[in-house]
């Protein structure tokens, strides 16, 4: 990466925006659709990640198929020319936190995953 | 020498520089020394960096309350709604003001779901509608409890909300960045948008607070005397 162009994301993003710029740069349609319950992978995160420990191996619902993206594991490190759909995904509290008081069973967390944390539950 | 320092030495007149500190400050004078911007220009888009708070957001809610067009051009759209509370987020930059992405997100209220906003990782925050973030934003504490916990949390800022109503934490953790849009609150009937806007506090923009008629963030403050006054 030394000859990285340190202007790329200015030359991309410019008058567009980000995530906007990566639109139509993911390698399909989106995998998942709202609704579909999904599984958060509990994958290798050595470097760098934005996928939380506290989701990992739950089970939740997609709530919003937002955008395409490069995942933040490659993009962190420069490597943006692979995208991937990005998933807001509605969990359960109670299924993240098994001491979540039962009184509030109604409680939810969203948050949001790159298509290559999700797998079909 | 760290061994032999003076445990008692007062503290030393100076300010701490974190590491982000010093290493911004080195990105920014070789930046300048390149030509990419001079001081100049810095110190303006600090100016105006600074300058933006949550009046665009708070508008945004306050006119989506008054026109349901609107209102759903903000669910759909919030990037392009903005415009019409004068935010434009690819402006001045052209890709993010400040810096920041251009995915926002207006996650609507109901009388039985309160949405708050936390960013487990970092601060991640709308920026460019709602100004920076406050200090307790960015803390640990809040990150870390806000959660697991949010009856708790949300508690110690005076809401209590009842079982009933369902609290959905959003944590904003990729691109995407979210205001809340609370139920417009009893007792504002026939309010002007000005009236509305004025309620719609930062804190109730992030969700750790509800609008009440009367509660705003430039009410004057009550003054309580000292009980042991000094004279002097």
């Amino acid at each position: 990466m030394s000859q990285h162009d340190r202007t790329h994301h200015a030359k991309i993003a410019t008058g567009k925006g980000d995530p906007q710029c990566f639109k139509g740069t993911a390698d399909g349609p989106p995998k998942f659709k709202v609704g579909d319950r999904v599984r958060i992978k509990h994958l290798p995160d050595i470097f760098y990640t934005r996928c939380q420990v506290y989701t990992r191996g739950a089970v939740g619902e997609v709530a919003v198929v937002t955008h395409e993206s490069p995942a933040p594991e490659d993009e962190s490190f420069g490597h943006v020319d692979h995208s991937e759909w990005f998933y807001i995904v509605r969990f359960k509290q109670r299924d993240l936190w098994p001491e979540y008081p039962e009184a509030f069973a109604n409680d939810t967390l969203q948050t949001e995953f790159s298509e290559r944390w999700l797998e079909a539950a | 020498m760290a061994h032999d320092h003076d445990h008692n030495a007062p503290a030393p007149m100076v300010e701490e520089v974190s590491d982000f500190e010093a290493l911004e400050i080195a990105v920014r004078e070789l930046a300048i020394e390149k030509g990419l911007f001079s001081a100049e220009d810095h110190r303006r888009f600090t100016e105006f960096a600074e300058h933006i708070g949550p009046t665009p957001a708070a508008r945004m809610v306050a006119k989506a309350w008054l026109d349901p067009e609107y209102k759903k051009h903000c669910l759909t759209d919030a990037i392009a709604a903005s415009k019409a509370v004068g935010v434009d987020w690819l402006n001045p930059t052209g890709f993010g003001t400040p810096s920041d992405y251009t995915d926002l997100r207006v996650l609507e209220d109901t009388p039985t779901m309160h949405h708050v906003v936390v960013c487990t990782l970092c601060s991640c925050y709308p920026r460019p509608i709602l100004g920076f973030q406050p200090e307790w934003y960015r803390t640990p504490n809040y990150r870390r409890r806000l959660v697991r916990w949010p009856r708790q949390v949300l508690a110690e800022f005076g809401l209590s909300l009842p079982a009933e109503v369902e609290i959905r934490v959003e944590d904003s953790n990729q691109k995407c960045r979210f205001i809340v849009m609370p139920v417009r609150p009893a007792g504002t009937e026939g309010w002007t948008e000005d009236q509305l806007t004025e309620i719609v506090t930062r804190d109730c923009l992030i969700g750790v607070a509800l609008p009440k008629p009367g509660v705003t963030s430039n009410i004057p403050l009550p003054v309580h005397r000292a009980a042991k006054p000094a004279h002097h």
